[in-house]
């Protein structure tokens, strides 16, 4: 079947159940998606009023407020949380996507399973296993204690590093299995005539392993940024309420300081970034697909 | 490159993906209730669990919940999908990227432009907000899920059908809608999971009518040591195991 | 085939659910802090009531607020507990009913200073439950606790990173603003800011923030040192026996929080019941001495343990609160300054 042709005439007459196919579509799209997020971009354009939540003036109030050096620097915080929660989850989940293409085939289903099988409990349960392990009279601390590798017990628990270290943990599949469909897909010949051509294993690897894995990091690093910058119940848990992420900000003023004018702005700059984000991999896509790249 | 290395990072960090899991599993079963010493073999945890009726009551309210948003994510899910896969109308392009932006976009920028509409409409915060909102991040998931399959349709089969007299909806539904099963079965399970597993979305658009099972585990999680919850991990661990390898049984059979 | 069985799982899944709905003929929503309950006290009351009471928290009385104003219309909640400054505020706003006395009894074995008072004349609004003190917990394991007398010592270097404080607004200024010398209930821009400040210098000692259960970071042997809640103390004995309660010298705060139905509240009835089943002295003494803090039924504290009652953690002798100040409401224009403040404590690290 031909690259991109459709298989079939598609049928532009109208029938009625195109209309009711698109109708239904298109219904949903609009009242579930576009116009929810028309009402966040309204309210964050309003003024607080400490009994109704939202009052008329309109202002740019909010996003004057953002650019406060305090939001600013909270909210580059929690960019930079996130951005080394996608770094680890990538130097974890990098050379896992390599190996797992090389393992033979037969076992390639069950170790996807595997991987899976996780992610498939409650993220919240997880969460807590990782609290009650890190906790300074948990077994973590008890075995390096038994070992003699410490003194006294090591804090692990409300720090960054157990917010980084949860989120990588409930994050990873999404980064491997992007790579993985990548790496699965890459033709060996290719490394080989690199290597032939006379190139190093470090040249190997920057100049034609990763541009050719760009597709599948771009992908994984888009499926854990994001989610990262929102979820806050993880910072909650592990970070003692002294690590915040957008996600928090953006909850407390919604659920506890009730200016839902700044929260509704700061949700807008979180979608913003996202749009921003999106672009970004959609043009590097487009490069990648008329470049070089065999 | 030598065979030993990749392996070893295979198995490193499966290691550390399993090492929680196993906190969860052997502290369910631990008999002291500080979970940091351990206090014997015991089923104490999954009797208390039992009798916490407000956990069993969220856990039940969940299970419904989610099954009633996969089902219909699925519903409404596949006919998108098929109409953009099949139908050629303006907008399309839009379609596409409105659905990848719901998929991409952070759970709490969607609670909180849910709870915008919830509000303006007048809904009130219960049941009803709930499957709608579970309903808008499970559809994404279902319509990629479905249109990637439809992809490597063999849209011949349709044709043939079409000759043969069939209308355009007899032949959808004996020919397409059976072609489609793994794909709309991996679809619901999807739908499935990310209900069951919803805090974010939860948290802003829930009622107290209605209490859900993450919300529930989530402030036992906060009062800290409730070893239940390790538990109710367990349990839902070993029921995730069943439901996945059932389905993976079952499309193997399905492909043969 | 597919679409029949497909279909009978929407239904099946809509009808379940619906039918939820139905119980709330015979049920309570009672919203309140978290663990400030005990569920004997709630089985008891569905035994001989049977009303099923559906117990959800929250951790404070911002979110409780929050909640509560988002979901007026829909009435989703019968019961609730606030502290002090909020009932006012809530009256004030008419998210309140008023409560009927008629249906209670035993409400002349409240202590009459606890009744009665500024934010709520004649306990129109609101019926005391518990009031504590939120003062200073100290691991007597690691820290010697007769050397801990004020809120000051929070500060010294040796405790650096090991400090727990609520997560509470108030409570955490209360702290600077005593150490300052001013009032708890200040609504003096400029003494707010000194406490702001004071604050800042604490911050790299604090450990963590936590109003779920701050008793936890000391279990956890995360914390040392830090302010807490006095039922905290009482509770968290039992895991770890030498978690002790200091009243520091600048004064520790003071609470009350009482039961109040929102305005729109789907089963009055039953809220009314419940209250009238906590009001009786035997309940009464088991929630205090099963939650550590104290009651203002002063017939209960007759049936009090004598162990119980002399315990000075739950019930402090009149040295203990020499400087000790309730929180008050502050008006909105003060409240904001506050969150300002608060915002950028909690984004400094």
């Amino acid at each position: 079947m031909a690259e991109g042709a459709l298989p079939y005439p598609l049928t532009g007459q109208r029938n009625p159940l195109r209309s009711a196919v698109l109708a239904l579509s298109w219904g949903w799209l609009l009242a579930l998606v576009l116009v929810p997020n028309l009402l966040v971009l309204a309210a964050s354009l309003l003024t607080r009023d400490p009994l109704h939540f939202l009052q008329l003036p309109l202002t740019l109030d909010s996003y004057r407020r953002l650019l406060d050096p305090l939001y600013l620097r909270v909210f580059l915080d929690s960019l930079a949380l996130a951005l080394a929660t996608t770094l680890g989850c990538l130097l974890l989940g990098y050379p896992f996507a390599w190996a797992l293409s090389r393992i033979r085939a037969r076992w390639r289903p069950l170790l996807l399973f595997l991987l899976i099988l996780p992610f498939w409990t409650n993220s919240l349960v997880r969460t807590y296993a990782i609290k009650q392990l890190l906790a300074a009279n948990g077994p973590l601390n008890g075995a390096l204690l038994a070992l003699g590798l410490i003194d006294a017990p090591l804090e692990l628990l409300y720090t960054q590093g157990a917010v980084i270290l949860g989120l990588v943990y409930l994050l990873l599949p999404f980064m491997i299995l992007p790579l993985y469909a990548v790496f699965e897909d890459l033709r060996p010949e290719l490394l080989l005539a690199s290597r032939d051509l006379g190139a190093g294993r470090l040249a190997t690897f920057v100049h034609v392993l990763i541009p050719l894995t760009l597709p599948g990091i771009l992908a994984g690093t888009l499926l854990v940024l994001l989610p990262a910058l929102g979820m806050f119940y993880v910072a909650d848990i592990l970070g003692g309420a002294r690590v915040l992420l957008v996600g928090n900000v953006i909850k407390n003023q919604f659920l506890d300081a009730r200016d839902w004018p700044f929260g509704a702005a700061a949700s807008i700059l979180l979608t913003a970034a996202m749009a921003l984000l999106l672009f970004a991999h959609r043009l590097a896509r487009r490069r990648l697909r008329h470049g070089t790249v065999p | 490159m030598s065979g030993r290395l990749p392996r070893l990072w295979l198995a490193l960090v499966y290691l550390l993906l399993y090492v929680p899991i196993a906190v969860l599993l052997l502290y369910s079963f631990n008999d002291a209730r500080t979970g940091y010493r351990w206090g014997g073999w015991s089923l104490r945890w999954y009797r208390a669990l039992w009798a916490n009726d407000t956990l069993m009551d969220s856990l039940w309210n969940s299970l419904a919940l989610a099954a009633a948003a996969a089902s219909l994510a699925t519903a409404i899910g596949t006919l998108t999908a098929f109409a953009l896969h099949r139908y050629r109308f303006r907008g399309r392009q839009l379609m596409h990227g409105l659905l990848f932006v719901v998929m991409m976009s952070p759970e709490i920028v969607l609670a909180i432009a849910l709870l915008a509409l919830f509000l303006l409409v007048g809904l009130q915060l219960g049941f009803t907000s709930l499957l709608i909102a579970h309903l808008t991040f499970c559809l994404p998931f279902v319509v990629i899920t479905v249109l990637a399959r439809l992809a490597g349709f063999e849209a011949q089969l349709l044709e043939a059908a079409r000759d043969l007299g069939a209308g355009e909806f007899t032949a959808l539904y004996t020919v397409l809608l059976p072609a489609l099963l793994p794909a709309l079965l991996a679809g619901w399970l999807l739908g499935f999971t990310l209900s069951l597993d919803d805090v974010v979305v939860s948290t802003f658009v829930g009622g107290p009518s209605y209490e859900v099972l993450p919300l529930r585990i989530y402030s036992m999680v906060r009062v800290g040591l409730k070893p239940e919850v390790n538990a109710l991990g367990t349990l839902l661990l070993v029921f995730s195991l069943l439901a996945l390898g059932l389905s993976q049984l079952l499309l193997n059979k399905q492909k043969s | 085939m597919k679409s029949l069985l497909f279909a009978g799982t929407v239904a099946l899944a809509l009808i379940v659910a619906g039918c939820g709905g139905e119980r709330d003929a015979q049920v309570l929503n009672f919203y309140n802090w978290s663990e400030y309950m005990p569920q004997e006290v709630l089985d008891r009351f569905e035994q001989e009531t049977g009303i099923a009471v559906v117990y959800t928290t929250y951790d404070s009385n911002e979110a409780l607020y929050a909640k509560l104003k988002l979901l007026d219309q829909s009435s989703q909640y019968d019961l609730a507990v606030p502290s002090t400054y909020y009932v006012s505020k809530m009256s004030r706003e008419g998210l309140l009913a008023p409560i009927d006395q008629g249906k209670l009894h035993g409400l002349d074995q409240l202590d009459p200073q606890l009744r009665d008072q500024a934010f709520d004349p004649d306990n129109t609004y609101s019926i005391p439950y518990l009031w504590g003190t939120a003062g200073i917990a100290v691991d007597a394991a690691d820290i010697d606790p007769a050397g801990i007398t004020s809120w000051g010592d929070l500060w010294r270097p040796e405790f650096r990173g090991r400090v727990m404080m609520t997560n509470d607004l108030r409570d955490v200024f209360h702290v600077g603003l005593k150490l300052l010398g001013y009032s708890a209930n200040s609504t003096d821009p400029a003494q707010i800011e000194a406490a702001y400040h004071k604050l800042e210098e604490l911050l790299p000692s604090v450990r963590t923030f936590n109003s779920d259960a701050p008793r936890m970071p000391y279990l956890e042997g995360e914390a040392d040192i830090g302010m807490i809640w006095n039922g905290e103390v009482v509770t968290g004995r039992a895991d770890l026996p030498t978690l002790t309660y200091i009243y520091p010298r600048e004064g520790a705060a003071l609470w009350l929080d009482s039961f109040v139905i929102p305005k729109n509240a789907r089963n009055p009835e039953a809220a009314h019941r419940f209250i009238d089943f906590v009001l009786r002295p035997e309940i009464a003494a088991l929630i205090s001495a099963e939650i550590g803090y104290a009651t203002p039924n002063l017939a209960a504290r007759k049936l009090l343990d004598p162990a119980v009652a002399a315990d000075r953690t739950i019930y402090p002798q009149p040295e203990d609160l020499v400087n000790a100040e309730f929180q008050q409401d502050l008006g909105d224009a003060a409240t904001l300054i506050y969150h300002h403040y608060w915002d950028r404590l909690k984004a400094g690290r």
